[in-house]
């Protein structure tokens, strides 16, 4: 039973998040390198049916723990019930996604029960029968290969770096953890969902915006609606969310959001090192810029050199007229 | 109250060298406190100022470390504490955090802890919630607002900033807190202060001041290898006499090569 490889559940609105699909593809992987089995971890208070939603995608087996306290995420509730299940049936990796919430998780539990730690990978392989894993750091200017000496691994790993697992249907065996005793000193009083929120790491096509633009107002008369032409999310340089145009959230780079889609869109961004690191993994880069000799061209596949309050709204109206044919 | 802050100075920019041992190389660089420490630093001095009290500033780290100390003190910090040992100059973040669990177990009195949800140059996000187990502590990761840090009635509610939801969360104090960027605006030491804090006597623990055995601290991550980033493949600037007629032709680009 022990050795095997799990992978962290994770469910919206009652469909397995697209992370926790690829998540099933890469412990898939793993187990086959390793001549080992996949199973789920499920924490929730609904996990015999999310694990049965699993099942549907071949994943034979699920570790549960159900119970109310795992209603909202805390770390002492999730890693509390995690570390029972994992001290007991001694899984060889665990992968989970790396939002916030896992980075804590993963953090937390890695401390409890003794693993070593791969945050934030955008790659985990087997080689030679070991473990290994890519982790970024620096600013995505240092590039880590991870091996680890523990008996078990964790590893969070980043969005789009494995293809995600397809349903087939099927049944599977679940495995009850008990809920441990907490101590009563963590309470969520109110989860609020932001005003026009976006989970830039999750978007396909981002069009950020920079200082370039030359005005708030230019900005949010132009990059959000160019990225809604291309079906995509809205971000922005330091530089602009610095100077109070755009909120933090937004903010893509080394001390904002690191993302990697598929296309990516820098208007008016010159391409500090500090954005650079943010975007660099980006499949195809476009940029926008008035400045030929810009640091941003360096990185771009494609480059426009010209002024962004005209470019943009030619942009625009060409994509949404592709769109609609 | 007692806030205890754990702080890492950092390459200002991370253009650094790697070297043929696979160390980082960040020599010529301006180093600086990292970003969300600074931030960390901030909110303990401010909920100080609330409550009364202390703050003591710790780094885990060489000798070069001291600046990011001298300029905490010059922030307003009362006291700083420089860990360094040369059997920990590579431990990793779990490490780091064991390493931290002892120096605030040596400190004793505390109400909270504070330190940036990451460094800006490891970027692993480890450290606070990995201090926190190890001390049997609640953590509350990510904060961008403080609520209410009440060290008599033991009590810290605090916004936790997620990708698409803001959560308000209640914990017992003592706690750690993990800051984000933005949560309050860090002020800037008084050239007196500066002055002051280049003379105060800040100590120095080892690894055996803090009871530690460092082979128990043996990383359990390594470094098999550390390359930079792959060049990207060479793009191609698109020329033509109107905004028009360049928007057309990178559609065109992005339609051919399946991108959009």
């Amino acid at each position: 039973m022990a050795n095997e490889i799990w992978l962290f559940v994770e469910e919206h609105n009652g469909e397995l998040t697209a992370a926790t699909k690829e998540l099933i593809s890469k412990a898939r992987e793993l187990a086959e390198g390793l001549g080992r089995h996949v199973a789920a971890l499920v924490l929730s208070p609904r996990a015999a049916e999310i694990a049965n939603h699993v099942f549907g995608y071949g994943v034979p087996k699920a570790y549960i723990v159900e119970d109310p306290a795992l209603e909202h995420y805390t770390t002492d509730a999730y890693v509390g019930a995690a570390a029972a299940l994992v001290k007991q049936y001694q899984p060889k990796v665990l992968l989970t996604g790396a939002s916030f919430q896992m980075r804590d998780f993963t953090a937390a539990l890695a401390a409890d029960v003794d693993a070593g730690l791969g945050a934030d990978c955008t790659g985990v392989a087997v080689r030679d029968g070991q473990i290994i894993a890519m982790r970024p750091s620096h600013g995505a200017n240092v590039i880590n290969t991870l091996g680890f000496n523990s008996d078990m691994v964790i590893v969070s790993l980043r969005r789009q770096v494995a293809t995600e697992a397809q349903a087939v249907g099927g049944t599977g065996e679940i495995v009850r953890g008990q809920m441990p005793q907490l101590p009563q000193r963590m309470k969520v009083l109110k989860v609020e969902d932001k005003s026009n929120a976006v989970n830039l790491a999750d978007s396909q096509i981002i069009v950020s915006g920079g200082r370039g633009l030359g005005s708030p107002e230019n900005y949010e008369k132009l990059v959000p609606t160019l990225a809604q032409a291309f079906n995509g999310a809205y971000g922005a340089s330091r530089a602009i969310v610095d100077a109070g145009w755009v909120p933090y959230e937004r903010q893509v780079g080394q001390t904002g959001k690191t993302v990697s889609p598929k296309l990516y869109v820098a208007c008016g961004i010159s391409g500090a090192i500090q954005h650079l690191a943010g975007m660099r993994n980006s499949g195809t880069i476009v940029a926008i810029n008035k400045d030929p000799d810009a640091p941003i061209f360096k990185v771009a596949t494609y480059g426009l050199v010209g002024d962004v309050n005209e470019l943009l709204p030619a942009l625009t109206e060409i994509v949404e007229q592709k769109t609609r044919s | 109250m007692h806030a205890v802050v754990f702080i890492k100075q950092v390459p200002q920019q991370n253009s650094v060298k790697i070297t043929p041992d696979k160390q980082i190389d960040a020599s010529g660089i301006e180093p600086i406190i990292s970003l969300f420490d600074e931030y960390a630093l901030e909110e303990a001095l401010l909920q100080v100022e609330k409550n009364g009290g202390q703050v003591t500033v710790v780094t885990i780290g060489g000798e070069e470390q001291i600046d990011a100390l001298r300029k905490a003190l010059a922030m307003g910090a009362n006291q700083a504490i420089l860990v360094n040992d040369p059997a920990l100059a590579t431990i990793g973040s779990l490490d780091a955090a064991k390493v931290g669990a002892a120096v605030v177990k040596k400190l004793g009195d505390f109400d909270a802890i504070f330190c940036g949800k990451q460094s800006t140059d490891d970027e692993t996000a480890v450290f606070g919630p990995a201090l926190a187990r190890y001390l049997g502590l609640p953590v509350l990761s990510y904060v961008f607002k403080v609520h209410e840090l009440d060290a008599n009635a033991r009590r810290v509610v605090v916004d936790r900033a997620m990708e698409t939801t803001t959560e308000t969360v209640e914990a017992s104090l003592p706690a750690v807190l993990t800051t984000v960027k933005d949560l309050n605006q860090p002020r800037y030491p008084s050239l007196l202060k500066i002055k002051k804090a280049q003379k105060a006597d800040i100590p120095r623990w080892t690894a055996a001041d803090l009871g530690l055995n460092p082979t128990e601290l043996a990383p359990k991550v390594t470094y098999l290898d550390r390359v930079p980033p792959p060049p990207r493949p060479k793009g191609s600037i698109i020329d033509g006499a109107s905004a028009q007629e360049k928007a057309r032709k990178l559609v065109d680009a992005l339609v051919d090569t399946q991108v959009i």
